[in-house]
């Protein structure tokens, strides 16, 4: 059974073996193909990764994200367009279906033109809100680049992401160097809701705040956000673990801003790191990295002398069980083992509309290999039998969902499980009792049969 | 209506040989009769297991069959109660699979392959020839007239009252469990009589078979300690009963102990113990008696008798303080409601709700026993004159019988036997008396009168066995009476010919209806729906519906249920109860955490089919308020007027409950706008129909009866479902952020 | 039996008034006769409201006379095997009041042998009575035992089967 969910995992490892895990068509939709040029670097570095680019604009007629039925892209990028929808063949309705048929989007805004109402309605489901008007640009008088935009402090210059909390791994800000900027500039910051699938990537710092410069140029009384409530990037994960990024600047990801030099507000001179942070927002966008893995789960009866049989559909009540777990993580082009970050910890429930176990799930050296790592735990099922499911539930931002459902039946004792009475030594005086009565019985109609003949006579006699 | 060719036969072949042969060929012919009256359903429709718990049954049979005795034993069931599992095993009375289970190999091994469906059918009528047949043997005991017992055979036979629960078909614990009653009672009485330890052994052991059939045994239980109370308290302890009851309870005790499901019941449960209480008092009386037969003194007798009465007065204390003090169980709720009708209503809505469980309409004796329900008076009347021991059971047994056939209809049955011995012996009597042929001469009343006086004599018994004896002399009051019975015993066959066919042979799971050019309709809609929840969903699909059809889901469609008819967990067809009667939010919550894959709904509105969920929607109501009362509420389904109405006057909650969405979902689509209409509860609904958003429409049956929703996963990127599907509908959110209110913020 | 008979009437007396149980002993037949003199002590007390002692005493010591007198041998044996039967079934009571009823399908059993096989043996002992001939018609002592055999047979079957 083992072996064989094993070979199922490395044939499917073996069939996608390109640079993402669920495909390599990316779509590129620009306002004018010829504008491909601005973000030159940043798309050469997909495509060095592998990804074969298709470019098309928004009122292209051959537009489409789905062909007969089925996905006809994996990833889209959506650049910011002067257009205020984006036509018929990107509409919400279209976009929520890409997403909910595992497609990824990564999508860029920018504070020069206003965003489409198609992006609006589509951010509205996912609970992500922007500005009123479709308008906003986020400004911090404390952090910009001194060196392009000294007047209109419109170019945000921040330290590079690091985890929201300390138990999430940090995805985006590893590979910076430690006189590394991220550069922001011109950019749209949004507020997320507060649903457990919106993680924000990058927040604005806590002096910044998002104004409409069409508007608000002069006075400014409303304030959509400020401070770390304005996501300037963010990352969304469906349950499905499609995956959609959104970056409040699209002019970040241009090669202007790659390996840019800027001066902070202290006048020191700082290198970007937008292209790295590009690298890892499209990277996690589209798959290559934080993708988990299930390679196979196995239950089996712990008991001595039983025959341990791989995934039993049933078990009695009380039985000793173990339950083991391979995962796998993607980064980059490889699988590996999944290590559970530190401050977390994976749990298996063994539950029947609640849980009735929740255990820590533990490595299992034995089973584990530079691939794969098994996570296992042994229990006693509990005294109630039932239908119950072995559940692994981990999600974790920026992680594959994994929603691991096993489903098995726990029966009673069987009425010859349940110990004999010989066993029992509280029921020795009443076995003893069965035995004395029947023995009794035995010696009594011996005793009778003996006393037969005497007793016709005496009762010939008496009649007589 | 056999009666008469016997006698005159009878007369012509006097030999007893010639009688017996005669005896066996209509016995025969009444078993044929018995047989062939109860296969009109098969004839009308086909060959199916009828209604629900013969479903059960059906799907047990079959696992004993495919797994062995032992596995059926253990046998744990993850495919009812979801997710709770069921100990079937434990659980069911195993004496119908295991009386089928045994023909079906005992054919095998005689090399005749019979399907296993078709035993199953066939059974209940099979037994019924024997249950005749033990009937014949009951009423022999009571009475010498050898034409009482084919009578009360024949009735037996084509009675209504018990063929409403042996049809072909109606594979149900009751199909056995009625021969093993009067078969039962045919051996108590026998052992009665005789005194004779082996027959009460047998007793015993037919007792256990009926125990391991049936939950009526608790009938029998309660029964036989009866009579011998009432025996006792008419003085007329003898030794005789003193052997046939404690050898029947002694042995029939321990040997219901080997059900699992019954277990310790028999000495745990206020059921069992005037069974106990009476073998105890035996003890006593039988050890005075026996001390009195050696020493006599009258002032010593009367202590004697005190002192039983006094150790009756504190065994029956003792078992107070034990029920009170929890060490016996106290009654069943079901026990409850036979003592007082309305217990249950108030605290078992679960008991309530099934029809079988209401008080008998008066109507439903007539038409269940038609003339036997007047002779039965007379037969009772008959066996006071006479008042032996078993005549005495027989007039128990009527008070008992009848009284707990007017508490609850499907008890019926268990009056039916008595029914049918009593008439047998009343119409016996009148033939007795009308068919001879010959005239009594007064020299022959002289003798009689002789002989009466002597043995009245010697006997001194009661007074009624000194009646005269009354002849009929006149050929035409003989002729008059003998042709009205003859016309009034061919009107019985009659009707229940009429009620057989007519009212018990529908299988309920196929209704039939009569076109306008009176050609039959096969209406099919719940094998359709059955069908299609078996070849299109995943094995292990969960499908909740009230649990009335939980056992034809498990059966037909073989889908794991929720909850089905072996209602042996309130809590959680409260559950299911709540999911239907509650708001979408509400349910959705529910059906989730019991993994329920689809819903299904019975509606008749189109059809005007009564028997439907919204017809019975109150009733998951009261369930479902039982449990929680502060969330489910009976009275808001109601309208401020107190009406239970469906169309626009409904109450709001009435029309935001999931039951009603379900019923009433898409339905106006069928019809003109704003002629949408319920033919059932004949209501015009409103124009403008409800909306589902936390289900998907899967399927619905040709006429509408079934319908099986899917339930939604969650949303994919989070949005409830009521969002979500406003965004399927086209309408966009709109402007969430210009809402009033503080905005909420995001803490992370 | 003419002198055991007289040692016994003058045994009885004592064990009513003392209510300890009459140190008869011996030969079999004596051993049988001390299964009603048990029962009787403890109903004597509770007979004293209705009459004076010495009463009871002489009713007491009519009873074991006629016993003594009117009991075939069988009976007697019949008798030795109830009181056997009596307290076995005593002894399983009081163990399972003083150590528990833990395996209660072992005490149901255990316990419902012996009141089971009381029952039969009773039924037998009334069966094959003399006096009571009358009452049973059709049951021969012969058959009796047969019966007796049988319904014994599946009594065992039972409770050992119970007693898993």
């Amino acid at each position: 059974m083992r072996s064989l969910l094993l070979f199922f995992a490395l044939l499917w490892v073996t069939a996608v073996s390109a640079i993402s895990t669920t495909g390599d068509r990316l779509l590129v939709v620009l306002d004018d193909v010829a504008d491909k040029a601005t973000y030159s670097k940043f798309l050469g570095d997909l495509e060095s990764r592998g990804f074969k680019l298709s470019y098309e604009t928004p009122k292209s007629e051959s537009l489409s994200l789905f062909r007969l039925g089925e996905r006809a892209y994996d990833h889209v990028i959506l650049f910011p367009s002067r257009a205020k929808g984006l036509g018929p063949n990107l509409t919400p309705n279209v976009l929520l279906q890409f997403i909910n048929a595992n497609g990824n989007i990564l999508l860029t805004l920018s504070s020069a033109s206003s965003t489409p109402s198609s992006v609006i309605s589509l951010l509205a489901e996912i609970d992500i809100q922007l500005p009123a008007d479709r308008t906003g640009l986020v400004v911090d008088h404390f952090n910009y680049d001194a060196a392009s935009a000294a007047d209109k402090h419109d170019v945000l210059l921040l330290p590079p992401p690091s985890s929201i909390r300390a138990d999430i791994k940090d995805f985006f800000g590893v590979g910076a160097g430690a006189n590394e900027v991220l550069a922001f500039p011109r950019g749209v910051g949004a507020t997320l809701g507060s649903g457990e699938l919106l993680t924000p990537i990058v927040r604005a710092p806590a002096t910044a705040y998002s104004y409409n410069p069409k508007e608000q140029a002069e006075v400014l009384d409303d304030v959509f956000a400020a401070g770390s409530q304005l996501a300037l990037a963010a990352a969304f994960q469906a349950r499905n673990s499609a995956r959609f990024a959104l970056v409040g600047s699209a002019e970040m990801l241009s090669d202007t801003w790659f390996d840019a030099e800027v001066k902070t507000v202290g006048g020191k001179a700082a290198k970007t790191y937008n292209r790295e942070f590009a690298k890892r927002v499209s990277g996690w966008a589209f798959q290559e990295i934080g993708v988990l893995r299930v390679n196979w789960i196995e239950h089996h009866l712990n008991e001595v002398g039983a025959t341990n049989e791989s995934n039993p559909g049933i078990y009695r009540i009380k039985n000793d069980v173990t339950y083991t777990i391979s995962l796998s993580e993607y980064s980059w082009s490889t699988w590996s083992a999944f290590s559970v970050p530190a401050n977390d910890a994976l749990q298996l429930e063994f539950s029947m509309l609640s849980p009735f176990h929740r255990l820590p799930l533990v490595l299992d050296p034995a089973h584990s290999n530079p691939e794969a790592a098994a996570y296992t735990a042994s229990f006693k099922l509990p005294d109630q039998h039932g239908i119950f499911n072995f559940k692994v539930n981990y999600k974790r931002p920026f992680f594959t969902n994994l929603e691991e459902k096993n489903t098995v039946s726990v029966r009673h004792m069987a009425h010859d499980e349940w110990p004999r009475s010989y066993v029992i030594s509280g029921a020795w005086p009443w076995i003893a009792g069965i035995f004395a009565t029947v023995t009794g019985w035995l010696a009594f109609c011996a005793l009778w049969m003996y006393s037969a003949p005497t007793d016709k006579k005496k009762v010939i006699k008496k009649t007589q | 209506m056999s009666a008469e060719p016997l006698q005159a036969l009878a007369n012509v072949g006097k030999g007893e040989s010639t009688r017996t042969l005669l005896r066996v060929v209509i016995l025969f012919l009444i078993a044929g009769a018995a047989v062939a009256s109860r296969l009109f359903s098969v004839i009308r429709f086909e060959s199916i297991i009828h209604e629900f718990d013969p479903w059960f049954n059906f799907r047990a049979t079959k696992y004993l069959v495919a797994n062995g005795f032992y596995s059926f034993w253990d046998w744990f069931d993850d495919r009812t109660w979801h997710p709770l599992g069921r100990v079937t095993g434990g659980t069911l009375y195993p004496g119908l699979m295991v009386t089928s289970g045994a023909i079906y190999h005992a054919l095998r091994a005689l090399t005749i392959p019979v399907d296993i469906r078709n035993i199953c059918v066939l059974l209940a009528p099979a037994f019924s020839g024997l249950t005749a047949y033990a009937t014949y043997l009951l009423t022999n005991e009571m009475t010498p007239s050898p034409s009482a017992g084919l009578l009360a055979a024949v009735f037996m036979g084509i009675a209504p009252g018990y063929i409403s629960r042996s049809v072909a078909g109606s594979y149900d614990n009751e199909a056995i469990s009625i021969f093993l009653l009067v078969f039962t009672f045919y051996l108590w009485i026998k052992a009665l009589k005789l005194g004779s330890m082996l027959w009460g052994a047998l007793c015993a052991l037919f007792y256990g078979y009926m125990v391991a059939s049936w939950g009526g045994y608790a009938f029998i239980t309660c029964l036989l300690p009866l009579h011998s109370f009432v025996l006792i308290c008419m003085g007329r302890y003898s030794t005789r009963l003193y052997v046939a009851y404690t050898t029947w309870y002694a042995l029939g005790t321990l040997a219901s102990m080997q059900i699992p499901f019954v277990g310790f019941l028999p000495v745990k449960t206020s059921e069992h113990m005037p069974a106990l209480g009476i073998f105890g008092f035996l003890q006593l009386l039988a050890f005075l008696d026996y001390v009195r037969s050696a020493i006599p003194g009258r002032q010593f007798q009367t202590f004697l008798w005190l002192f039983a009465g006094g150790t009756f007065g504190i065994g029956l204390a003792g078992l107070v303080i034990a029920t009170s003090a929890g060490v016996i169980a106290p009654w069943g709720g079901r026990f409850y409601s036979l003592w007082d009708t309305s217990y249950a209503k108030i605290h078992i809505p679960i008991i309530a709700s099934v029809s079988e469980h209401q008080p008998t309409a008066w109507p439903a004796f007539f038409f269940d026993l038609n003339m036997l329900i007047w002779l039965f008076p007379a037969g009772v009347y008959l066996c006071f004159q006479q008042l032996a021991d078993e005549h005495v059971f027989i007039v128990v047994y009527a008070l008992f019988g009848s009284y707990f056939a007017g508490v609850m209809v499907r008890l019926m049955l268990t009056l039916t036997p008595v029914v049918c011995v009593a008439a047998a012996i009343a119409v016996s009597n009148v033939f007795d008396a009308y068919l001879i042929v010959k005239s009594p001469s007064t020299e022959d009343r002289q003798v009689e009168d002789v002989s009466e006086a002597v043995a009245k004599k010697a006997k001194s018994g009661l007074k009624s066995t000194s009646k005269p004896v009354v002849g009929v002399y006149s050929l035409i009051s003989k002729g008059a009476v003998v042709s009205a019975m003859t016309v009034y015993l061919l009107l019985f066959v009659l009707h229940c010919t009429w009620v057989t066919s007519n009212a018990y042979s529908s299988p309920s799971v196929v209704l039939a209806s009569k076109l306008a050019d009176g050609s039959q309709h096969i209406i099919d809609d719940y094998r359709e729906a059955y069908q299609w929840l078996r070849q299109n969903t995943k094995d292990d699909a969960k499908i909740m519906s009230w649990w009335d059809y939980g056992y034809q889901i498990g059966g037909m469609a073989d889908r794991p249920t929720l909850v089905d008819n072996n209602t042996w967990n309130n809590t959680h067809i409260a559950t299911v109860g709540k999911a239907m009667s509650s708001k979408e939010e509400v349910s959705y919550p529910i059906m989730r955490q019991h993994e329920v894959d689809y819903v299904l709904v019975v509606f008749g509105g189109l059809l005007g089919y009564s028997g439907d969920d919204i017809n019975k929607f109150l009733w998951m109501v009261r369930i479902a308020e039982g449990i929680w009362p502060e969330e489910v509420n009976e009275r808001a389904f109601f309208t401020p007027r107190g009406e239970y109405r469906v169309d626009a006057e409904a109450s709001q909650v009435m029309k935001d409950s999931l039951m009603y969405k379900m019923s009433y979902y898409n339905y106006n689509n069928l019809f003109p706008p704003g002629q949408a209409q319920d033919r059932v509860r004949g209501a015009r609904l409103p124009e403008v129909g409800p909306t589902l958003d936390v289900l998907d429409e899967a399927f619905t049956s040709e006429n509408w009866i079934i319908r099986i929703y899917k339930v939604k996963d969650l949303d994919n990127v989070g949005r409830d479902h009521a969002a979500a599907s406003a965004f399927e509908r086209g309408l966009k959110k709109k402007k969430v952020m210009k809402k009033r209110g503080p905005r909420v913020l995001r803490v992370d | 039996m003419a002198p055991k008979h007289r040692n016994n009437r003058d045994v009885t007396p004592s064990a009513a008034t003392s209510t300890a149980s009459p140190s008869v002993s011996g030969t079999a037949p004596g051993a049988t006769t001390s299964a009603v003199p048990v029962a009787k002590p403890i109903k004597a007390p509770a007979a004293a409201t209705a009459s004076s002692k010495q009463d009871w005493n002489s009713v007491v010591t009519n009873l074991i006379n006629h016993y003594q007198d009117a009991t075939p041998q069988r009976t007697k044996l019949i008798d030795a095997f109830m009181a056997f039967l009596v307290v076995a079934g005593a002894l399983q009571f009081l163990y399972c009041v003083l150590a528990g009823n833990y395996p209660f399908n072992a005490f149901l059993s255990g316990f419902s042998a012996t009141v089971g096989q009381f029952v039969l043996c009773a039924s037998l002992r009334i069966q094959t009575t003399e006096a009571n001939k009358s009452d049973f018609p059709a049951v021969s002592p012969e058959r009796a035992f047969a019966d007796f055999v049988v319904c014994s047979l599946i009594l065992h079957f039972f409770c050992v089967n119970f007693i898993n």
